[in-house]
């Protein structure tokens, strides 16, 4: 095994790491500042990857440029299924179980739709599948790179709203304090939306690039949930930029674990991290004052 | 959220790690096997007397029920979805020629949600509560073996279309639709190498990259309660090939760039992906980004349709079949098969599936069905005991396989008829052994 190897195997899985947090990003958002554990945020990037698969195979529109259909159809999605969430007052726990439930019914409703065998962009409509950016003597696949550089615009962009916007700061302040917040006249319901429909639209640009890059199959959020759901805890809850450092972090690991020792020992490296993580810093390794 | 309550943050943590196991575990079952068959017999059978010919009289009477579940949600779901079209257009044409016994005959399918808990409560209801005259096995390995097991508390014969693992299956009234012999992993690497070793130029050193699914891993490396037991790299190493890389991953895996790099480095001229479902997609895909164009490479268990769509790319890649509807192969049989063909990729077309052509998986269903069939008629009767001894004294005929003989030493696993295909002009092309190929084998990117 040649450090070259290692190193072009961290590379890439560093990429992925972005596609990770791209996938963690409105999950972590709306758990974060709206104590909603929406898991039918999964749900939206599979629609959204679905979506591309069927604008770029039936209409021909380049892969890429579908966001421009799906983005805003999942800000809507997205927004109304946070206020249904806030018209019925879900409880944390209880958003787990419901979101689930809706989960469950998204994939049914995709595979009836779409069948449940697998759906992939032919090489003819995705050229992107199998291109790559030369570096020297490493390659940074086009896929990845561009889920890649999707995460940094889209987490910083998350990260200047929350510190620099009033809406932003409006919302931290009621993650913080619900009462004291509303007593200063913060209306979390159109917050709450808003922050719904941005992380739909977020789960609309993860969807497309999952779409680019691999199959789509229905039952593809269950293989997701692990990862980003480690993703977003290493990350800290809420914290956009960490899960954006806790992506890359997983992503280089288990690339480098992979090619050094075996793909198979990846995910034992990477759930004892996250173990050992959990019991040191259970607010996450990426939050100031984790402990 | 400084105030938010430490006991409600780690309850919902509890949950979501509960969740994820059980959502895990449907992924996991995501990349079981999805196997593929054996190949046609050398002189093309005659059609099943039952389903294929035509009967004067209209079956009468009370229909006789078979009971089944398939995977028709959940993971298994994507060839669920074969089994069942294929299953409904056999039952439709034996009740078009006569139906069986001279009674019409009733499928029940149920949904088992790819969910091998549900598989036995569900044929153990279809039995116990329901009281089916017959039944048929479901779809993935892991289900056959639920099933199997509620069978043969009852007794209740069943032929079940895909599990190929012959040690597993000991119970001695399940009849297999599509068999690898008794030793998978013996006949499949060795019909392989044979297979290559014509090439002008063959290979001389191979990779190998595993799933360490079930259905996969035991390929590679053999039964695991055995070291002696042949493998893959035993037989490579016997014939003559160097080993240059040995890879597991684990099942799920989506992340295919480390392999695609270390196969590189290795720089085999045959990659053995024993895997399933997308995997050599996403292998091909990553080793492709590298700038690295594979070799000869072999996938065991693929989804068709996914690797045709990768278009030059994975042309001459190599899979395992036990039928394909290539023109030559067709002329071979004759116009009943090419019906079936054709009426197959219509349902499946009017279905929403992505790939249509009627290969291994629908062979294996429709030879279930047809052994089920011949069971019925060899014993003249609905008696299980009868039904099995009749099976294991005459066989069955099959339409796609011919004459299926069981043998209950070797778990009723007749001598295969498996091939190879290998991805030619962009589509599926059955190219050995040569006395049933629609083709030659070619080198890597011919």
């Amino acid at each position: 095994m040649t450090i070259q190897t290692v190193l072009q195997a961290g590379i890439a899985g560093a990429l992925t790491g972005g596609l990770y947090a791209l996938m963690a990003l409105g999950l972590s958002l709306t758990w974060g500042m709206l104590r909603v554990i929406n898991l039918t945020h999964f749900a939206l990037i599979l629609v959204g990857g679905y979506l591309t698969f069927e604008l770029a195979t039936r209409a021909g529109i380049d892969p890429l440029l579908t966001v421009v259909v799906t983005a805003p159809v999942l800000f809507v999605v997205g927004g109304a299924l946070q206020w249904a969430f806030d018209r019925f007052a879900l409880t944390e726990f209880n958003s787990l179980l419901v979101t689930f439930g809706l989960l469950i019914v998204v994939v049914q409703l995709v595979s009836n739709y779409w069948s449940a065998d697998f759906q992939r962009m032919s090489a003819e409509v995705n050229p992107y599948a199998t291109q790559s950016l030369r570096l020297g003597p490493f390659a940074f696949p086009t896929p990845r790179l561009l889920a890649f550089i999707a995460a940094v615009v889209l987490v910083g962009g998350a990260h200047v709203w929350l510190q620099r916007t009033y809406p932003g700061r409006a919302l931290r302040a009621f993650a913080q304090d619900r009462t004291i917040a509303a007593a200063f006249g913060i209306d979390h319901v159109r917050l709450g939306v808003l922050l719904g429909g941005v992380a739909g639209a977020t789960a609309a640009v993860a969807g497309m690039l999952v779409a680019v890059d691999r199959p789509l199959t229905p039952s593809s959020p269950f293989e997701w949930f692990g990862i980003v759901f480690a993703v977003v805890i290493l990350g800290g809850i809420g914290n956009a930029v960490g899960t954006l450092l806790a992506g890359i972090v997983v992503g280089a690991l288990a690339g480098v674990v992979s090619a050094a020792w075996s793909p198979s020992t990846a995910p034992l490296v990477i759930f004892s991290l996250i173990i050992v993580a959990l019991l040191v810093r259970p607010r996450g390794i990426f939050v100031r004052g984790g402990t | 959220m400084n105030n938010r309550s430490n006991g409600l943050r780690a309850g919902a943590a509890t949950t979501v790690l509960a969740l994820l196991l059980v959502a895990c575990d449907q992924g996991a079952a995501t990349t079981s096997p999805s196997a593929t068959s054996p190949a046609a017999p050398s002189s093309p059978p005659a059609a099943s007397a039952d389903a294929g010919s035509p009967t004067p009289a209209a079956p009468s009477g009370e229909p006789i029920v078979v009971g089944s579940t398939l995977s028709l949600t959940g993971a298994f779901a994507a060839t669920g979805a074969i089994h069942k079209i294929v299953g409904e257009q056999f039952v439709e044409r034996l009740n078009a020629n006569g139906g069986l016994l001279g009674r019409p005959v009733e499928w029940i399918v149920q949904d088992d949600e790819s969910d091998q808990a549900r598989v036995a409560q569900l044929y153990e209801r279809l039995i116990s509560q329901d009281g089916v005259d017959l039944i048929m096995g479901p779809y993935a390995t892991p289900n056959i073996l639920s099933a199997m097991a509620v069978a043969e508390r009852h007794g209740y014969v069943l032929p079940q279309h895909t599990a190929v693992i012959a040690p597993l299956l000991t119970y001695e009234c399940q009849f297999p639709a599509w068999s690898i012999g008794f030793e998978p992993n013996v006949y499949v690497p060795t019909q392989l190498y044979e297979a290559v070793a014509t090439l002008p130029d063959p290979p001389a050193t191979v990779a190998f990259a595993t799933n360490q699914n079930g259905s996969t891993d035991f390929v590679t490396r053999g039964l695991p309660d055995d070291e002696t037991d042949p493998d893959s790299r035993s037989i490579a190493s016997a014939m003559g090939l160097e080993i240059v890389a040995d890879i597991q991953y684990p099942p799920g895996t989506t992340e295919w760039a480390p392999i695609a790099t270390q196969l590189q480095q290795a720089d085999p001229d045959l990659i053995v992906n024993n895997s399933l479902g997308v995997d050599t997609v996403g292998l091909i895909q990553a080793m492709k980004q590298l700038n690295y164009d594979p070799p000869l490479v072999f996938s065991l268990f693929p989804a068709p349709g996914p690797l045709l769509g990768l278009g030059a790319d994975a042309e001459g890649v190599l899979s395992v079949s036990i039928f394909e509807p290539n023109d030559a192969i067709l002329a071979q049989y004759g116009p009943e098969v090419t019906a079936i063909v054709d009426e197959y990729e219509t349902a499946a077309a009017a279905a929403g599936l992505p790939y249509t052509a009627f290969e291994t998986q629908a062979t294996a269903s429709w030879n279930a069905w047809e052994i089920l069939i011949a069971g019925v008629v060899g014993a003249g009767s609905l008696e299980h005991e009868a039904i099995c001894d009749a099976l294991h004294a005459n066989g069955a005929e099959t339409t796609f396989s011919g004459n299926l003989a069981f043998d209950p030493a070797q778990n009723n696993f007749w001598p295969s008829n498996q091939g190879l295909k290998q991805i030619q002009g962009g589509d599926w092309v059955m190219v050995y052994p040569p006395d049933r190929a629609a083709g030659t084998i070619q080198p890597a990117g011919n």
